[in-house]
């Protein structure tokens, strides 16, 4: 119990500053209101005071990382890694499921056979890239999500969920913005936090800070690292803005 | 530029053409392009921004207002069979349109992949549904059934005017002829029902919710007998008042979708979720009574002979409207032009070339189009001689430049 309030305040005191604040650029540069989670991450909170955290992330196939230069740097890897590093005492478990193509309805599927196999304080759902790209009915995707997120409440655990990719070429050929809407809207009748992966890549491009889009043959393996690293860093900041939020925010706003 | 445009001059005696139809046309068109091309600028300025409406709503109302019009008026005059006769001719343009603008989507999905330098994307996306089933592709296309992104407008059009072609003589019979349209609107969001689509789910746009709102533009535009001007919803200060209350809730519920989501969580749970769940493609009530309530209020707002309808800077959206199919299909094809530059470049040069040459395309085509039309007639007026072009057209009117 003593440990785990030393704990505590290990990670309030070095990760409660907010993102903005802090120097040498954080999440690559993130835009700070893109990283403020607008919502508590309780069970979050509750785990890493007790010194254990298991995290499930579970999307299609950008959870995996594919372009990067090896399975350790696909962001959920890149997100353990950097959790680790940051508070080494913290049992932590992070299990990735997914693969190319997976509708809402398949990692919603997955999710709930992962949480009856054994619990989760946190689940990273990745959402929405199929149902865009293939012009899947919308309504679908949102009941789907709707029931997902009502099982993982149930489920004791907390939501974080990651909108899609920022691509000029999926924007030129799919209605991307009517997917992203609703799922905006959906997460936030929830009161679950959405890492908005869209705008932070299109803000990321727009700052030349990583845009594999743009990326030459050769640089495009290293940009596709930088690019899951950021969305590591950028994952990390909201879970900690969301802790934050549980805890009452000592010292803040 | 003007002297183009119908109806400019007012005839003691006769109603004339409603120029405020074709003005609100033109600007709506002038936004479905807008809209249609993601990550542009000026996409924040439309009327999607400050109301539950956009200008899908507003350009079905108003196509609704031109086939009440123009088929009432050839329905009165020639009868059924002649007006249906004109609408399946429309309908057959329509569709050609259709599959036209399905062929350039292809083509663009192709050529853009390619000037990425990221083939892989086709396949790593599954957009390539073309390349994977080319035939039945094909086949689902030409059956309306495979609607790409950006290309789901026409075929709701196309249905729309198709379920017109019975519905005809119903004009005459407004209170059923609304009955009849609400009735199917409410059992179609009721039971979930759509047109089905071949990558699963419905159609983007459900043509068996929005013909609610094509109908009520079909009613409105009808003159029985071209004795007077269309009947217009008459003023009530409770009506005025009630559509302000729509449209003052309608932007406060869009602004906080846009800038304030995260309020939703505070409001109770049952409304928060049907904040969140006002869809597009059934026409939720929401959408609905906000076209509804904007277009009484503008109604009302701009008297008919206003004379900035009439202004030099109206006339080119004056045109664009009176011109609205073949301004709506060259809009679509624009609009993927648009895109393309934009996946390019995006940044403010590109902004402003890939606006200004939308919108230049867009009025040319209106002034074309007028052109042609004002030489056409000026050529054979009342030539009994000649039917071929004039047969349509005299009768009917404007049917075939308006719809």
């Amino acid at each position: 119990m003593t440990l785990g309030a030393g704990r505590v305040l290990l990670l309030l005191g070095l990760l409660l500053a907010s993102p903005a604040t802090r120097a040498g650029g954080m999440a690559c540069d993130s835009p700070p209101e893109l990283l403020a989670s607008h919502a508590a991450l309780p069970a979050t909170a509750r785990a890493a005071s007790a010194g254990s955290l298991r995290i499930l992330v579970v999307g299609s196939a950008s959870v995996l990382g594919p372009g990067t230069s090896g399975p350790g740097a696909a962001w959920p890897a890149r997100l353990e890694a950097l959790i680790r590093a940051r508070v080494p005492h913290l049992a932590l478990e992070v299990v990735t499921r997914g693969a190319r193509g997976l509708t809402t309805a398949e990692t919603g599927a997955i999710i709930a056979a992962e949480l009856a196999r054994a619990p989760f304080n946190l689940v990273l759902w990745q959402v929405g890239t199929a149902e865009a790209v293939r012009g899947l009915d919308l309504d679908e995707m949102v009941e789907q999500v709707n029931e997902g997120l009502a099982r993982i409440v149930a489920a004791g655990a907390d939501t974080v969920l990651m909108d899609q990719q920022f691509s000029r070429f999926m924007r030129a050929n799919a209605n991307v913005d009517a997917y992203r809407d609703a799922l905006r809207l959906t997460a936030a009748a929830h009161g679950v936090p959405v890492l908005r992966r869209w705008d932070l890549m299109q803000a990321w491009a727009e700052a030349d800070t990583v845009d594999i889009e743009r990326a030459g043959r050769q640089e495009k393996v290293a940009a596709t690292d930088k690019l899951n690293d950021c969305l590591a860093q950028a994952m990390q900041a909201l879970i900690r803005d969301g802790v934050a939020e549980a805890r009452g925010r000592p010292g803040q706003r | 530029m003007r002297g183009l445009i119908r109806g400019m001059e007012t005839v003691p005696g006769k109603p004339g053409r409603d120029l405020r139809a074709d003005v609100f046309r033109g600007i709506a068109l002038w936004f479905i392009l807008i809209d249609h091309i993601p990550g542009n600028w000026l996409g924040k300025l439309t009327l999607r921004n400050v109301a539950l409406c956009d200008a899908t709503e507003a350009f079905v109302l108003l196509a609704g207002y031109a086939a009440g019009l123009a088929y009432g008026a050839a329905l009165d005059r020639r009868g059924w069979t002649f007006s249906a006769a004109a609408l399946l001719r429309r309908l057959g343009t329509l569709y050609v349109a259709h599959v036209f603008l399905f062929v350039v989507f292809t083509a663009q999905v192709g050529y853009s992949a390619a000037a990425l330098e990221s083939p892989a994307y086709l396949d790593e996306m599954h957009l390539d549904v073309f390349g994977e089933q080319p035939y039945l592709a094909l086949l689902q296309a030409l059956l309306l059934r495979f609607q790409p992104a950006f290309l789901d407008i026409l075929p709701l059009y196309i249905v729309l005017l198709l379920m017109l072609v019975p519905a005809l003589p119903l004009l005459r019979r407004p209170w059923l002829l609304m009955g009849l349209s609400g009735a199917g609107y409410v059992v179609v969001r009721l039971l979930d029902l759509n047109l089905p689509n071949w990558t699963g789910g419905g159609w983007f746009f459900n043509p068996l919710a929005w013909q609610v709102l094509f109908f009520t533009g079909a009613l409105l535009g009808y003159a029985p007998r071209r004795r007077g001007p269309a009947p217009a919803v008459p003023f009530r200060p409770l009506l005025i008042g009630a559509a302000v209350v729509a449209l003052v809730l309608g932007l406060g519920v869009v602004l906080v979708g846009d800038y304030g989501e995260q309020w939703l969580a505070a409001l109770p749970q049952p409304v928060a979720e049907l904040l969140a769940t006002i869809d597009k493609t059934g026409l939720h009530p929401f959408r609905l009574i906000s076209i509804l309530a904007l277009a009484y209020l503008v109604g009302h707002a701009v008297p008919r002979g206003a004379q900035w309808l009439r202004s030099r800077a109206a006339a080119p959206f004056v045109l664009m409207g009176q011109h609205g199919l073949p301004v709506f299909c060259a809009g679509i094809f624009l609009a993927f032009l648009g895109r393309l530059a934009l996946e390019m470049d995006d940044r403010w040069p590109m902004q402003l070339a890939v606006n200004l040459a939308g919108l230049a395309a867009l009025v040319s085509i209106g002034v074309v189009g007028a052109w042609y039309r004002m030489r056409e007639r000026g050529e054979a007026p009342h030539n009994a001689t000649n039917p071929a072009p004039v047969g349509l057209r005299a009768p009917v009117g404007s049917t075939t430049t308006v719809t």
